[in-house]
């Protein structure tokens, strides 16, 4: 608060007229340079993200169906569509499970995935060279392709799984707890190459002498990667963990093909399915556009919460 | 400078009267040179693809200078991307469309009203009256019978042979003839009759051969029926079939593997599905190959089986004249003799020949409600959800049906 008339005073100190508006102008050429380069990105940002978005909050007002879209025009009706979804249990029970699996996924995504870099780190060349190499393969493959990998080997007639583990037939779809379990094992895997080379490539911006300075002290490899490893890499951690939660909180493809279309059920959708069926298969893009906008909300909300635990533990330490 | 303004000027007026006439030419050329049609790709099968090149000649006989574009669809994605064109106003202007997908489409007003020219189509008065129920709403025709398509069983003969089997006649003799068959030839993963788990249209078939239903309409509402003691006989007797007979995966579908495919791997003494599934046995056993019709509890008796089928339909926007007329070309009745011929049942019972089997099997067949959200009971997969929960156990019989049937209730009777 005192810097306040402070400032104002300096101002009206050097508020002579003509110098002021000659300054002024090169001052604003000079000022507006940045934002003359951010414009194109903002602009851009404006159009790809800005004009979708407002236009899906727009249709959540609308009942908006398929006599609708043959008319090209819907009622609004105002929050009625977010009435609709909020008293549905599918929603709640979609929800729950989505949370639950998005957790699972996303720690052990992390988890696997630092243990793999630090061990990347401790290896030889000749180890690290085919291992960095199939986490790039790995990577690259596309997620309808890793899928098709992934049901041949839990076929139920003649799939590697079952043969190799001797199950006879063993049907791996026949709970929901055993199909969302394939599917998580489908996302860790096609995740953990990124996960892994961005904290190999943190891993190295870690300062040998504290390492060796704490290991001199007495500390062992869990304190080390607490106290020492763990505080440096913290930005890149949460950076993986909010784009994790980001990425597996709304997934499609993986849980829609694998499952598959035939057996997407209320009692094993997950968010981004239960939203695709809702709006495209039962043809109710209003309630689809609620149900995306509360999607986008959870997911905001379920990041700030991680994001603020993630500093405070910063904070502690 | 100033001449160069005016070459500037000069270039911006030429660009704006290319770009105009290219787009009076562009819009121009699309509005009358062609007509898209939309078939399933069922129809791209070597022996079916000469039908609907005879139909396109026909039609550019009477229509010259007019293209036919024909697009084929598949049965997973169409309505979706049928959906995305009714949005951007670019539909195609014919459609070929499920029986079962017909009404939620009627009701929503996606279709032209065809009602006034019925007559100009070939048999329309001996049309197969359970598809061409399919093809109306309140009154109204939309939709164009094209073909039908009836379940039967199709199985291996020499093994009915080397085990002394006959064609069964009741449910019960199939029953114990499967079990003859497991005993004798029951290798790891052999199924004497091959049902996926969640096969609805198979299992529906018990339900209404015990009586029961899936919905009935009581005073202008929806009530599900499956919960019915005569329903729930139905599944109880399909649940006892598949342990008996059955050793496919409980919670699979008759397309994750295609019947034919496990048939033909060795691996079943007989499928049931479409008639067609003739079409894909394998060189090995195609000529050891014969179908029945499955039978009913009731001896003697035909099982009710699911009567598929398509209808031809022109989308609001299309072009309806040239629309109608390639139906009219495509629906003819030498088009729907070639279709009898690839194995298809026509759209006329005037074309009918008690001699096929897939013909006398459609004789006793049962239909989904038409109901204007039904598709939405087949998208949101009710039915398989509700098999694959009373054959593995999760639920009885009768906690599966009872929650199958207020789901089927709840959705039929949404606004």
């Amino acid at each position: 608060m005192t810097s306040f008339p402070a400032d104002s005073q300096i101002a009206a100190e050097s508020g002579h007229r003509p110098a002021r508006r000659r300054l002024t102008w090169a001052r604003v050429g000079r000022a507006s340079v940045p934002y003359l380069l951010i414009l194109p990105v903002l602009g851009a940002t404006g159009a790809v993200l800005g004009y979708p978005v407002g236009y899906l909050v727009n249709l959540s007002f609308q009942r908006y169906g398929l006599p609708e879209l043959i008319q090209h025009a819907g009622h609004y009706i105002g929050l009625h569509n977010y009435w609709l979804v909020l008293h549905d249990s599918v929603f709640w029970d979609t929800l729950r499970r989505t949370v639950i699996f998005t957790a699972a996924n996303v720690s052990l995504t992390i988890g696997l995935g630092t243990m793999i870099a630090l061990l990347l780190v401790r290896v030889s060349r000749f180890v690290r060279l085919p291992l960095t190499a199939g986490l790039v393969l790995v990577w690259s493959m596309p997620a309808v392709v890793a899928v098709q990998v992934f049901y041949w080997m839990t076929n139920f007639e003649n799939g590697v799984f079952n043969s190799i583990l001797g199950l006879g037939q063993h049907d791996w779809y026949a709970t929901t707890f055993s199909q969302l379990g394939l599917v998580t094992a489908l996302i860790v895997w096609g995740a953990l190459p990124f996960v892994v080379i961005t904290l190999y490539a943190g891993l190295a911006q870690v300062p040998h002498e504290l390492v060796e300075a704490a290991e001199i002290d007495g500390a062992g490899p869990l304190r080390v990667f607490r106290d020492v490893t763990f505080p440096v890499l913290k930005p890149i951690f949460l950076i993986l963990t909010s784009l994790s939660i980001i990425w597996d909180f709304g997934v499609f493809t993986q849980p829609y093909l694998l499952i598959g279309r035939e057996h997407q059920y209320a009692s094993n959708y997950l968010m981004g399915v239960y939203v695709y069926i809702k709006a495209y298969s039962g043809n109710d893009y209003g309630q689809g556009a609620a149900i995306s906008i509360l999607m986008l909300l959870i997911v905001a909300i379920l990041s700030i919460f991680y994001v603020r635990k993630m500093v405070k533990i910063g904070d502690v330490q | 400078m100033k001449r160069r303004k005016l070459i500037a000027v000069g270039f911006v007026a030429l660009a704006a009267l290319v770009f105009a006439i290219a787009a009076g030419g562009v819009s121009g050329a699309t509005k009358a040179k062609s007509i898209t049609v939309w078939l399933q790709t069922d129809a791209q099968a070597t022996n079916w693809t000469p039908i609907v090149a005879a139909a396109n000649a026909q039609f550019q006989k009477d229509h010259a200078g007019v293209g036919v574009n024909v697009q084929y669809q598949s049965w997973g994605t169409h309505l979706q991307k049928f959906d995305a064109t009714l949005a951007g106003g670019n539909s195609p202007d014919v459609i070929e469309m499920g029986n079962t997908e017909m009404t939620k489409y009627m009701a929503a007003g996606a279709f032209q009203d065809l009602t006034a020219d019925k007559g100009s189509f070939a048999n329309s008065s001996t049309w197969l009256a359970g598809l061409a129920a399919s093809g109306r709403y309140n009154g109204k025709l939309y939709g164009v019978p094209y073909y039908a398509g009836s379940r039967v069983v199709t199985y291996r003969t020499d093994l009915f042979k080397k085990a002394g089997l006959k064609v069964p006649t009741s449910l019960s003799q199939f029953t114990t003839e499967g079990q003859t068959l497991l005993q004798k030839f029951g290798k790891k993963g052999f199924s004497p009759v091959y049902i996926a788990g969640t096969d609805w249209y198979f299992a529906m078939s018990f339900v209404f051969d015990y009586g029961g239903n899936i919905a009935t309409r009581v005073s202008g509402k929806w009530k599900g029926a499956l919960d019915t003691k005569k329903s729930i006989a139905g599944l109880t007797a399909f649940k006892n079939f598949f342990n008996a007979v059955s050793r496919a995966s409980k919670t699979t579908d008759e397309a994750h593997p295609n019947p034919y495919d496990v048939y033909a791997a060795g691996d079943a003494a007989s499928i049931v599905g479409p008639a067609w599934y003739t079409c894909c046995l394998g060189k090995v056993y195609t000529p050891v190959t014969a179908q029945f019709t499955m039978p009913s509890h009731t001896k003697g008796q035909v099982m009710p089986g699911f009567l598929g089928g398509s209808d031809l339909a022109v989308p609001v926007g299309a072009d309806k004249a040239l629309g109608e007329d390639w139906i009219r070309d495509y629906t003819s009745n030498a088009s729907e003799k070639a279709l009898e011929a690839i194995g298809n049942i026509p759209n006329t019972t005037s074309l009918f020949d008690n001699s096929k089997i897939n013909e006398r099997a459609a004789a006793r067949s049962w239909f989904v409600p038409t109901a204007k959200n039904w598709v939405n009971v087949e998208n949101e997969n009710i039915l398989r959800n509700m098999l694959a929960e009373l054959l593995t156990g999760k639920l009885t019989v009768k906690q599966a049906a009872q929650a199958a049937s207020d789901n089927i209730a709840s959705i039929l009777n949404a606004p």
